[in-house]
């Protein structure tokens, strides 16, 4: 990564080159005598091993089922352990260990009935005092874990029966199953260590080297029927995406998440290797301060989302592989936006509102980027390109990441940040509210405000969302979010991989969940 | 300063050792260095003037999907056309990396002699200040100013320089040291000439051959310098286009479209090899009357 680590000298950085180029050229040489070119179909196999290469994760790498934080963290979290809910596929929120979980009229009291059955890696059944037992060591106030900034509204989970438990809120939430479906909130045993990270999940932890791999082992004692199918689960950490591609295509490992989408087609073409293409509802937004001149005319920040060419920018930083943003985040939220106009590049009524605004000979602005994520600095070259047809005359600050979330983070006037697929509300509670913990555009609108406070506790979901749908236009009018697209998710993986699907939370490999993968022929 | 009565010069002018830089360029390696470092000067200076008629592109301009065939070399990592942003991104290297060897070379050249000169007290603290400035590692100390200040031209310049002087200083104080014994010199003194005058037309005439060794071999470490800062991302900021920065945006895709990495990789080579062949004859030809012969 820029800007870490000690610098290579020149010599370093060519022979590293070189010998890079070398090593590239031989293994696209020796290719392994046992490739596979066809997709495995029919009835999945029992057996085998499945080994994935991640990148990122380091030395803080954790099993703790509440507090991950690296891809990798992820990755394990939610093969070990299981939540109540989870998000599917397409995003939509199902069932785990729960069966159900409806709130009752004021949506102040949520019941949750426990899946009956489901015994954790040691054999012990799963019991709602586990259930109370792990919601209190996530807020536990001593020592809150990722998931307590979303249930500050929880007030008591209260044990009705072995099955059955309620949680008590101190504030009306009417998508608290939201909160419940995170994947950093896996239920463990009431005498949970981490040192023995027992869950319910498809697969136990057999070894952990952090940083390094993992290694997972079946779970027999699974809920599920037949699954997993897989005997065991590796699960590598790569330091950087070369190591990883060049891990997969000499075929040390069976599937890699998420590859540069620049290099998609061309992997694609290599005929052993499968390509995951997901759509997600994953943000790279643009980010204007909107207390804080220019921005802090509305028509500025129009004429800002007009000088976007929004199909371009998915072309040239995506290589075509996202979907039209129009400035709204959320799209799979039951009450998003839809009928709100695509917005397009229009330079000439930019140019306009930047005239009515007092900048008629266009403005100079200073752009912050880093390479918090793929596409980022891409991102913002391409803005600066487009944007000099309106008169915007854009000055790129590139700093690194440790920068970019140091200090200034959230008080950049223009900047840039990355969110991953989240449905409306808790979106607006981490992003969009004054007292949000990350607010980047210091959005603060009365009457929006208005309309999510009613949609927070409005139990009925048409009308809900109809409510979301009115706080989505105000966004699409005078927000201070540039949304030019969502970027999909790809991974890719040998063709003797099985069971793999796509899947819009924007975690990668089908969301991690390896236990409908099986491995089509013996490698 | 060797000046020879016109009598004397006709009879011996066939044995006069040619000057210093005659003896560097009849040295072979010279001739080769000259002509790559040459080369890539031309591509460099003449580059940017030749866009966007040359390619068809500006070094900027979007031509097509991110590492693809279009063009002559294809595209870089935001689709825009590699050859282009190659004929336009070696100019601000190269004029980075002259500016800063000319700014160490301009500090670090007057700390050397007035350290030698005034010997004594004020050349040890000098000197061993000096010797503090050595131990910092020249990369490191420029992360560490380009993180504080902010990647700009300006800083990017003056590190390089600041960090580049102490090395020039050493080189320049002992080959000062050398010469301010002799006798001219004291002669000089004792007409009560200035001492910067003496500095400046007596001792710099003659310290000149270590100095241009120095300059050469400091103009290939600042090329170095500015490329791999540029490449580590705090050196030139895009969408400018630059030798450095290019290698970086475009080695994720080295396998599939290697020309983004390997015409810069080969420019910034060939350049460095140049000046360093160039040094090195030169070093040659300073020590020695009867180099390449």
């Amino acid at each position: 990564m820029p800007g870490s680590g000690p610098a290579p000298s020149r010599r370093a950085l060519l022979g590293g080159g070189v010998a890079l180029g070398l090593g590239l050229l031989l293994t696209a040489c020796g290719s392994p005598e046992a490739s596979v070119l066809e997709a495995p179909a029919g009835e999945p196999l029992r057996g085998g091993s499945l080994r994935v290469g991640l990148a990122g994760g380091g030395a803080a790498d954790t099993l703790d089922p509440h507090s991950p934080v690296s891809t990798t963290d992820i990755a394990r979290v939610v093969n070990l352990y299981e939540s109540l809910l989870y998000r599917d596929e397409d995003f939509a929120l199902k069932p785990l260990l729960a069966l159900s979980a409806i709130p009752d009229a004021t949506a102040r009291v949520w019941t949750v009935a426990l899946r009956p059955g489901v015994n954790f890696h040691d054999g012990r059944p799963l019991t709602a005092t586990d259930v109370a037992a792990t919601f209190a060591r996530v807020t536990n106030p001593e020592d809150p874990k990722s998931g307590a900034a979303a249930l500050s509204i929880l007030d008591e989970v209260k044990v009705i029966d072995d099955l059955t438990v309620e949680f008590r809120l101190n504030t009306p939430t009417a998508t608290f199953d939201d909160s419940l479906g995170q994947y950093a909130l896996g239920i463990v045993p009431a005498d949970f260590d981490v040192a023995h990270p027992v869950g319910t999940g498809p697969f136990k932890a057999d070894s952990f080297d952090p940083g390094l791999r993992s290694v997972f082992i079946r779970n027999d004692g699974y809920w599920r029927d037949h699954q997993p199918y897989l005997d065991e689960l590796v699960i590598l950490n790569f330091s950087d995406d070369d190591a990883m591609l060049n891990a997969l295509l000499s075929s040390q490992v069976d599937a890699i998440g998420q590859i540069p989408l620049a290099l998609l087609e061309v992997i694609a073409a290599d005929p052993r290797i499968s390509i995951l293409n997901s759509e997600t509802g994953a943000w790279l937004p643009f980010t204007m301060r909107i207390d804080k001149a220019p921005f802090d005319d509305v028509r500025v920040r129009q004429a800002f989302r007009l000088a976007v060419d929004r199909q371009q920018m998915i072309e040239q930083v995506l290589s075509g592989n996202g979907a039209l943003g129009n400035d709204l985040y959320a799209p799979f939220d039951p009450g998003y936006a839809g009928n709100l106009p695509q917005r397009t590049q229009d330079i000439g009524r930019a140019k306009e509102l930047l005239a009515e605004a007092g900048y008629p000979d266009g403005l100079d602005i200073e752009l912050v980027t880093a390479p918090i994520q793929a596409g980022a600095v891409e991102a913002a070259q391409v803005f600066a390109q487009q944007a000099k047809a309106a008169g915007i005359r854009v000055k790129i600050r590139r700093v690194d990441t440790t920068t970019f979330f140091g200090d200034d983070y959230l008080s950049w006037t223009f900047a840039q940040d990355f969110w991953y697929t989240r449905n409306f509300l808790p979106q607006v509670n981490s992003s969009s509210l004054p007292t949000s913990p990350f607010n980047e555009t210091h959005w603060d609108d009365p009457e929006f405000l208005q309309l999510v406070e009613a949609a927070t506790t409005e139990v009925d979901e048409t009308k809900r969302n109809a409510l979301i749908t009115q706080a989505q236009e105000i966004e699409y009018e005078r927000g201070g979010y540039i949304i030019w697209g969502h970027p999909n998710q790809a991974d890719a993986y040998q063709k003797y991989v099985a069971g793999l699907i796509p899947n819009k939370t924007g975690l990668a490999l089908s969301g991690f969940e390896f236990r409908r993968a099986w491995i089509g022929v013996t490698k | 300063m060797s000046t020879v009565d016109d009598a004397v010069e006709q009879g011996v002018a066939v044995s006069r050792p040619p000057r210093l830089l005659a003896r560097m360029m009849r040295q072979r390696q010279a001739k080769v260095g000259m002509v790559l470092t040459l080369a890539v000067l031309l591509v460099a200076l003449a580059g940017p003037l030749l866009l966007p008629w040359l390619t068809g592109h500006t070094s900027t301009e979007f031509t097509g999907r991110p590492f693809t065939d279009t063009g002559v070399f294809g595209t870089d990592n935001l689709g825009r056309d590699v050859l282009s942003r190659f004929l336009d991104g070696g100019l601000r290297l190269i004029i980075y990396a002259a500016l800063a060897t000319a700014l160490g070379m301009v500090v670090g050249v007057a700390v050397g002699m007035t350290a030698a000169y005034s010997r004594g007290r004020v050349d040890a603290l000098v000197m061993r200040g000096n010797d503090v400035l050595l131990a910092l590692p020249q990369l490191v100390f420029a992360l560490l100013a380009i993180t504080v200040l902010g990647p700009q031209g300006w800083v990017l310049v003056v590190v390089i320089g600041i960090t580049h002087a102490p090395r020039i200083a050493r080189v320049t104080r002992s080959a000062t040291a050398s010469v301010i014994t002799e006798d001219y010199i004291r002669a000089s003194e004792m007409y009560a000439v200035p001492k910067w005058k003496i500095l400046l037309t007596e001792v710099l005439p003659n310290i000149t051959g270590p100095l241009m060794v120095e300059l050469g071999l400091r103009m290939t470490y600042s090329i170095g310098f500015v490329a791999a800062l540029s490449f580590l991302g705090l050196g030139m900021q895009p969408p400018t286009a630059d030798w450095g920065l290019m290698i970086n945006e475009s080695r994720i895709a080295l396998v599939v479209q290697p020309w983004g990495v390997l015409l810069p990789v080969a420019a910034i080579a060939v350049l460095t090899v140049g000046t360093n062949l160039l040094t090195d004859s030169l070093a040659r030809a300073s020590a020695n009357m009867n180099a390449g012969k």
